[in-house]
């Protein structure tokens, strides 16, 4: 471990620059929101800002994107295929332990099932990562819940903590012990590695007390939810409640469907495009000739909380695919963000008891 | 099932030539393609059950099964005409060109069901998807027992693939049925729905695989019928359908309960699609 002066992250963001382009937290002048966002300007960076409304998973699953582009010509049958998304390295600054956690699940979901996402590849690659230990928790926040926070544990290049007067910075691959060197950084005294627990048990204590005093409620919920023990009724409860905006899966760090979509331009070329997509949606499993095998906006519902809780597809991440951000739970305007989907599935395990 | 070290087109799609184009049944058109890189003809092997992702230009990307057999036929797929891509592909003349990816899922088991009793049910279009493992069994006929077909469709204008079953009827050894659902002038054969064939042809039940392929109706009311005749739910497959957009099990379009159908699937025994808890 070493120790990064405050006034040295500057210093660390432009030796990143040098080779990436930032992004981070940054506060948004007229929304007045936190937002995860590129940033041009290194004052704009505000490593302490509170957790930003959106993750930073467009960073490697752009909400659109153009996976290629091809132009056929109609006379003389010619087409021209082109896989043309080439990405800029990316460096990812002040990433919460949440969000880092999501990336992590999609790397395992893209990149680590039977086949390979080339689209995904060329976003992940070169890519450096500086986490933050998260010191302030949010009202909606569970990530000890979910075994995602408030320290990174894993996938960073660089993982910060402030500890009050310095920031201790830990190094995770050899880019980041690289970085250590480039900034001729000092190591830390044992005392200084010794506040990092400090720090985070007490980070820990100011949760709310429903996600300090609740850790088991998700593996109990996750249970139920794999082997089915879920009545109807209870899906049809928070499947009335929903709305079908879609945006608890825009906002969510590990949701990742996609649609894809060929656009064409003026000039007569096609762009492919993929778009980020949502189970909630009803045309999401329509097929041609209107078919659609899944109706009720319950059953649809239930889809999205067994993509997050159920074993099946914990095997894909290797976790739970919640991260504990609660994110769903703020822009849910039918109040089922997943902590309320949970409650809802205790208080039914409970009557049951 | 699917064989991990087998070539596959993954994200950019390969192009392809319209060879040739045959008018089916109403709004059912086969295309006889090959690929324009000789490379990529030679490497391109299918199995019987799987699908490829095929791009019109202009126009988007759809999944469609493969109806020509893995061994010694003409690479080619059947499409009914029914969305933008399906409608812009029925424009298509010969030496146009597509995009393909794949070959993708996991496909009609062959290897597993040799030396048994093979029983093909098939409703309407859904004849498309079997023909590959008909053609496939039938080319080592052999190896198998008793091999059934029992085909419905609405009238004799809609029975698909008529000048194949023509042949079919005349291979000694080969038991095929066909049935339309109401009496027409001219017509000598059988009329009813398909899943009345099962009784009428005394399927074998011992040492028996069944496809079935069809609308959901016909769908329900052959698995009842087989069941009912003492098959059991692991010796009926079937091929299944859904909106998707990779093929390669990322999109999640296709999800059935913990399966997507891309990648676990399109084939499921009965068994399995039982469990998923979804419409088929």
């Amino acid at each position: 471990m070493f120790v990064l002066q405050k006034d040295q992250i500057e210093k660390l963001l432009l030796a990143l620059k040098e080779s990436y382009a930032l992004y981070g937290p940054t506060l948004h002048e007229v929304s007045g929101q936190v937002l995860f966002d590129e940033i041009a300007d290194i004052k704009s960076l505000n490593i302490n800002a509170a957790i930003p409304y959106n993750p930073p998973k467009y960073t490697v699953f752009p909400q659109f994107e153009r996976i290629l582009s091809y132009q056929y010509n109609k006379s003389t049958k010619e087409a021209k295929i082109a896989m043309d998304n080439l990405q800029k390295p990316k460096a990812l600054v002040g990433i919460r332990p949440c969000d880092l956690t999501g990336i992590l699940c999609l790397d395992r979901f893209f990149m680590g099932q039977e086949f390979v996402d080339e689209v995904f590849v060329e976003h992940r690659k070169k890519m450096f990562i500086v986490a933050n230990t998260c010191v302030t928790p949010f009202p909606q926040c569970f990530c000890v819940c979910t075994d995602s926070g408030p320290s990174a544990q894993e996938g960073y290049d660089v993982n910060l903590t402030d500890i009050g007067d310095v920031y201790l910075f830990e190094t995770g691959s050899p880019k980041g012990e690289e970085m250590a060197k480039k900034l001729g950084l000092a190591k830390a005294s044992a005392e200084q590695e010794g506040m990092k627990k400090k720090v985070v048990d007490e980070s820990i204590s100011k949760f709310e007390p429903v996600a300090k005093e609740n850790k088991a409620w998700i593996s109990r919920v996750m249970n139920r939810i794999t082997t089915g023990f879920i009545p109807n009724e209870v899906w049809e409860y928070i499947g009335n409640q929903c709305l079908e905006c879609g945006a608890c899966s825009f906002v969510c760090p590990t949701c990742s469907c996609f649609n894809i979509e060929d656009v064409n331009t003026l000039d007569g070329k096609t762009n492919r495009l993929r778009t980020w997509d949502s189970c909630s949606f009803e045309g999401y499993t329509k097929m041609a000739g209107e078919h659609n095998p899944r109706k009720p906006v319950e059953d649809r519902r239930n889809k999205r909380f067994f993509c997050k809780l159920s074993y099946s597809q914990s095997k894909k991440y290797l976790r739970p695919g919640c991260v504990g951000c609660g994110r769903c739970a703020r822009v849910c305007p039918g109040d089922i963000g997943l902590p309320n989907v949970v409650t809802y599935i205790r208080r039914e395990i409970t009557r049951q008891v | 099932m699917s064989d991990k070290s087998a070539f596959k087109i993954l994200t950019v799609p390969e192009v392809a030539v319209v060879d040739e184009i045959k008018d089916e049944i109403d709004e059912v058109k086969t295309f006889y393609l090959s690929f324009e890189n000789k490379e990529i003809e030679k490497k391109f092997k299918i199995k019987s059950g799987q699908f490829i992702m095929c791009t019109i230009f202009g126009a988007g990307e759809f999944a469609v099964s493969l109806p020509p057999s893995p061994e010694n036929d003409r690479f080619h797929i059947s499409v009914r005409q029914v969305g933008k891509v399906t409608g812009a592909l029925h424009q298509l003349k010969p030496g146009d060109k597509v995009g393909i990816r794949g070959p993708f899922g996991n496909g009609f088991p062959f290897e597993e069901i040799k030396g048994k009793n093979v029983i093909y049910v098939a409703g309407g279009i859904g004849l498309i998807p079997l023909r590959s493992s008909i053609v496939h069994v039938l080319q080592h006929r052999n190896e198998f027992g008793r091999i059934i077909l029992l085909y419905g469709s609405r009238s004799s204008k809609d029975l698909m693939y008529r000048y194949n079953i023509d042949e079919w009827l005349k291979i000694d050894g080969f038991e095929t049925y066909v049935t339309i659902d109401r009496e027409e002038p001219g017509w000598s054969g059988e009329v009813g729905f398909v899943h009345n064939l099962i009784g009428k042809a005394k399927v074998p039940t011992e040492n028996t695989v069944a496809f079935v392929c069809g609308p959901p109706v016909m769908f329900n009311a052959v698995i009842k019928e087989l069941l009912s005749q003492g098959l059991s739910e692991d010796d009926i497959i079937s091929t299944l359908e859904r909106h998707m957009k990779c093929g390669i099990g990322k999109c999640q379009h296709c999800a059935i309960g913990r399966t997507l159908v891309c990648t676990d699937g399109p084939v499921y025994t009965y068994r399995q699609i039982k469990t998923l808890g979804e419409q088929i």
